[in-house]
């Protein structure tokens, strides 16, 4: 304990403006405060561990790093639970049945003793092994965590994924969801004192350890779907890598689904392996014989023609986004329709399956398929059209055929123009193999690839680049200043981004004085890493008293952090264009959203939001999600002192304010107007762009401030407002330096606002 | 500056000051743009610059732009590299250009970025480079067989030509030949009898009465195809001449001499009997080479005639001495 206190004066000076509020009201320290909070109800106390008066349980005679699987199965048969004594229940039994039947189960022992042996394990088990919800478990049960007043930490690529496999897992251990087994996502936190298996986001860990460098809470981290390799995965496999040395009582296991396991072992130091197979079924694989011209199309034609004439079994059908998606639900249901009245098929279910849409209708896919239409006849079948959510993560049985047209919607970074946007593109080998096994869940199963078997062989890449080579890393880096990582340079990551994509994210933290010339956390730096924001958006919102606007532009980040507010369906553009004029707002799309929110929280909106949504074609979603993400930033604002002010609503400068503190953030994000036709060129990265077509400008602006760069045949910039070239030299000088600039257009122009300026101010002192 | 700035007064004004030495050197070496080819060339700058672009121009000049900022290192740039705040950070923590990021151990580490590709359409996978390769296919094809064509058309028109001269020098050997063949007949005969009298050697000589048979295959051709030629023309002149009807229709009715009245007395009209005949040793002869048959009748001049067919004039012996060969290239 004591070791942990001192850690806790160490990190002093990093914690500037935080650090002066209450520490022990930080959620992110909660842990080190716990004996004084509730030193009652912690096992700890209960246990008694450190007189060694223990209540007697299943545990209570466990060695820690030294227990068996014979062991383990007797404490797991009961009677009373082995964590918290109560007696436990028939459905505990029955799923312990089904546990036992599990591919893991049966190397159980062997998992344990490379777990006992060695610090750091890999673990490969295909989806089906049972590696989510058992291998926490079996580390659990070895580990001892409770004994120690830690816990054990399992990392989920995706926040469903965490809350569901903590549900799931809480079920097969008979306790409480919060209690024993609990988890955390952002902005939810579902874990209580009593908790020794946390299932949570990869982010969270990491946000964890920005103020506890050393994880110290954890006696145990997993790291699962690592083969992900999300941003927060990779950052997190390298700090591990240092922490393992600082902390050598710290186990680690990375568990990985697919077979470039090798990679994991010689980035941790050859670290042992583990493989358990899953259990799949083969799956026949058939190519088109000519690469099609329509991607879409063909999938469409695919789907029916199984409905058509392949035997019973559901059909999972891969495309890239929730336009496309929608749209191919619909045409195969149109479709269908007139297979059944016709030909006599059978009844066909098609249900949608991304990321943005409403968990209730996620998990609609998990329905059984329609019973036939009448007795004896063909039998139904279900679709479901999905993002490559469906390719690891969400795991849904009775699939036999899979439609793969090989393309998937992925974001792209490029540190040369400075564009982060999403693309369609195609898969990777180690993604068509995925997607593939996906068939042979149930029973043998037959994968469709819409495209030519030399195609697979000569196009697709191996594996898909992990997301650290495809993103801005301006954030990353200002986490990992936080993580107390100052040599960016050498930080052993598993595929370091290349160098000009760490000098600009670097670059850009400087222009938003989040780092001084030499590479440290500015005070402003370290206030901005407390924001689960980009740094850009985190500046705006810490700027934003300054302007006398923070409530508005606190909304505003709210709404730029969840997706697209407005709505309009294929069928009614017209009327939704319609709708979205009557919140515009001349300055542009920035200010119409915030009229939308003020909208939203009006009386007339309130009393019953949905309908009101519905009419003003608007997401009630994401007007939701934005005021959930509003509040907690609210949180952090005020926990930060950071004051909440308006201007007069009837101040002449109330929107001007606004706009001003939007280039608070956003001066590296604005383009000007060309002299001749409608293109724009973005600033010192002279890219030409247009404005897209949602936007709503109503001035004919020379100069505009964009939140995103979309890249498609065409250059577009999205969600536009209208600045003024002298705020830009005000507000941000050192980006606006002319020196800077190439001799150009914008560099002239730029210099005219300067001499018209500096005259003002010479007739003003003059005067 | 206004002096200098005025152009030819300046010029006038320095030649008064002929006190001045000052040896000018010639500073124009260029030709100096007249007033009519600026006002062009302004002219044609401005509507360039005023000109609206299309949009399709629009999404290429993009497009070209993002491929060349693309493509281009921000490291090796010397002016963002040296004022690059990023840059100097990273150097203050020891990275070195052309170093990649990372573990030293780390021999995948990237030193650029992964690349942008837009897909502009719903293409299959493969679709791209399938029209590409078959464009290229298509491209290469066409043009092997543009290639072959050409050289096919050259030489079957350089063959053409050859084979066309060949057949006169043919011709004409074969006329040479019939010529001495008769002239030697002649005096065969002449030193046998030498009865016949002026006309009837002219006679002889324009209507032979040899069956085809007996004359020389090396010109049997020629004497073949002039009474072919003679015998068209006399059916075509008795088709004339006869009363319009057709010279096959025969009346019973008609005596001899209605017959010669109306011109309808059967005449026969081939010269040499055996005209109509088959004649497989002159096919034989025809299906030779055009080059076959001049050597086989240049060989026959040399031989019977001691006459060179290239030379054109006939030897007094048989070694032919001023003769360089037998044959056209040895002439040349």
């Amino acid at each position: 304990m004591a070791d942990r206190r001192s850690e806790l004066d160490l990190p002093k000076a990093k914690r500037a403006k935080l650090a002066e509020s209450d520490p022990a009201s930080n959620p992110y320290l909660a842990h080190m405060y716990e004996e004084d909070v509730g030193y009652g109800n912690g096992y700890g106390s209960r246990n008694g561990n450190k007189n060694g008066r223990f209540e007697q349980t299943g545990l209570s005679n466990f060695q820690r790093h030294a227990s068996t699987a014979a062991q383990a199965h007797t404490a797991e048969d009961g009677p009373g639970n082995p964590f918290n004594n109560v007696p436990l229940s028939n459905q505990y039994f029955n799923i312990l049945k089904t546990r036992r039947d599990l591919p893991v189960h049966k190397q159980r022992q062997e998992f344990l003793d490379m777990f006992q042996k060695s610090q750091i394990l890999v673990f490969v088990g295909e989806t089906g092994s049972g590696k989510t919800t058992q291998i926490p478990q079996f580390v659990l049960f070895d580990d001892l965590p409770h004994f120690n007043n830690k816990l054990v930490a399992c990392t989920q690529p995706r926040r469903v994924a965490a809350m569901s496999v903590a549900q799931r897992v809480a079920n097969e251990m008979d306790v409480k969801l919060g209690e024993e087994v609990g988890y955390s996502i952002r902005f939810e936190d579902v874990t209580g004192p009593k908790t020794v298996l946390k299932y949570m986001t990869d982010g969270m860990l990491l946000r964890e350890a920005m103020h506890d460098h050393n994880l110290t809470r954890y006696s145990c981290i997993i790291l699962d779907e690592a083969h992900e390799r999300t941003l927060a995965t990779d950052i997190l496999m390298g700090l591990l890598k240092e922490v393992a040395l600082r902390r050598p009582d710290l186990k680690i296991v990375i568990m990985s689904a697919t077979l470039d396991a090798q990679k994991f072992q010689r980035y941790f130091n050859d670290a042992p392996l583990l493989a358990v197979p899953g259990r799949t079924h083969p799956v026949e694989i058939f190519y088109t014989p000519e690469p099609e011209r329509d991607y879409v199309e063909a999938a469409l034609r695919t789907v029916l023609q199984i409905h058509a004439t392949e035997p019973e079994g559901d059909i999972l059908l891969f495309l890239t986004g929730e336009e496309e998606i929608e749209d191919a639900c619909r045409k195969i249901t149109l479709e269908a329709d007139e297979m059944i009245r016709e030909a006599d098929a059978g009844p066909l279910k098609v249900y949608p399956l991304y990321g943005t849409l409403p968990p209730h209708q996620q998990q609609k896919i998990f329905e059984p398929a329609p019973p036939p239409a009448r007795k004896g006849g063909r039998p139904g079948r279900k679709v479901i059209v999905g993002t490559n959510i469906a390719e690891t993560s969400l795991t849904i049985d009775g699939i036999v055929y899979v439609v793969d047209p090989g393309f998937s919607k992925q974001k792209v970074y490029n540190p040369r123009i400075r564009v982060e946007s999403l693309l369609v593109s195609p898969i990777s080998k180690a993604s068509a193999q995925q997607r593939a096994g996906r068939a042979g869940r149930t029973r043998p199963g037959k994968c469709f690839r819409l495209y030519t078997e030399a195609a697979f062989k000569k196009e697709l890449i191996e594996q898909t680049h992990p997301e650290i080579l495809r993103s801005n890393l301006a954030n990353t880096v200002l986490e990992l200043k936080k993580l107390g990582i100052d040599d960016l340079v050498h930080f052993d990551l598993m595929d370091p981004p290349a160098p000009e994509t760490l000098m600009r994210a670097l670059e850009e933290l400087n222009y938003l004085a989040c780092l001084d010339d030499d590479g440290d956390l500015t005070t402003l730096g370290k206030l901005a890493s407390e924001f689960p924001l980009d740094p850009a958006l985190a500046v705006m919102l810490i700027s934003s008293p300054e302007f006398y606007c923070s409530n508005e532009i606190l909304s505003l980040t709210a709404l730029l952090s969840v997706p697209q507010i407005f709505v309009r369906p294929a069928s009614a553009k017209k009327r939704a264009d319609e709708m979205k004029d009557l919140f515009a707002h001349p300055d542009g799309d920035h200010l119409t959203m915030l009229n939308v929110y003020h909208a939203f929280k009006s009386q007339a909106a309130t009393s019953d939001p949905k309908k009101w949504c519905h009419e003003h074609f608007l997401s009630l979603r994401a007007l939701q999600s934005a005021d959930n993400v509003r509040s907690q930033l609210k949180r952090i604002m005020e926990k930060s002192e950071l004051e909440l002010v308006s201007t007069d609503f009837n101040d002449k400068n109330y929107y001007t304010n606004i706009r001003r503190a939007l280039v608070a953030g956003f001066f590296m994000q604005v383009a000007k107007k060309d002299p001749t036709g409608k293109t724009y060129k973005t600033v010192k990265d002279d890219q030409s762009v247009l404005l897209h077509p949602s936007t709503v400008l109503g001035v004919d602006s020379d100069w505009v401030l964009y939140n995103e760069f979309v890249l498609t045949t065409k250059n577009y910039v999205r969600s536009v407002t209208s600045v003024k070239p002298e705020w830009l030299l005000d507000i941000a000088p050192t980006y606006y330096d002319l020196s800077t600039f190439k001799a150009g257009e914008i560099r002239s122009a730029l210099q005219k606002t300067m001499d018209k300026v500096k005259r003002k101010q010479a007739t003003k002192r003059t005067r | 500056m206004a002096a200098q700035d005025s152009g030819p007064n300046t010029a006038e004004e320095e030649e008064d000051d002929y006190m001045n030495m000052i040896i000018e050197e010639p500073t124009q070496p260029k030709q100096k743009e007249t007033y009519t080819q600026r006002r062009l060339r302004k002219q044609r700058e401005s509507e360039a610059r005023g000109r609206v672009k299309s949009k399709a121009e629009l999404a290429l000049e993009e497009a070209a732009q993002r491929e060349d900022s693309l493509s281009k290192s921000l490291l090796e740039d010397p002016e963002t590299a040296a004022k690059n705040k990023g840059l100097a950070m990273m150097a203050k923590m020891g990275f070195k250009p052309g170093v990649a990021l990372g573990s030293k151990e780390n021999k995948d580490a990237r030193l650029e970025p992964v690349g942008i590709s837009m897909k502009e359409d719903r293409g299959g996978i493969g679709l791209d480079s399938e029209k590409k390769r078959k464009f290229r296919e298509e491209h290469e094809k066409e043009g092997k067989r543009v290639k072959a064509e050409q050289v096919d058309y050259r030489e079957r028109m350089r063959m053409e030509r050859e084979e066309a001269r060949l057949e006169s020098q043919v011709a004409a050997a074969m006329r040479v030949a019939e010529r001495m063949d008769g002239e030697k007949e002649e005096q065969d005969a002449f030193c046998a009898g030498g009865s016949q009298d002026e006309e009837s050697k002219e006679t002889k000589r324009k209507m032979p009465t040899k069956p085809l048979r007996q004359i020389n295959v090396l010109w049997r051709g020629l004497v073949q195809r002039r009474e072919e030629k003679e015998r068209d023309r006399r059916m075509r002149y008795d088709l004339h001449q006869s009363l319009s009807r057709l010279p096959t229709y025969e009346d019973p009715d008609e005596d001899k001499d209605d017959k010669r009245a109306l011109g309808t007395h059967v005449v026969r009209h081939s010269l040499v009997e055996d005209l109509e005949e088959e004649d497989p040793e002159l096919d034989a002869f025809n299906g030779l080479d055009p080059a076959d048959r001049l050597d086989k009748l240049v060989r026959h001049l040399r031989q019977e005639y001691n006459y060179c067919f290239w030379c054109k004039s006939a030897y007094p012996d048989e070694t032919m001495e001023d003769c360089p060969g037998l044959t056209e290239e040895e002439h040349d």
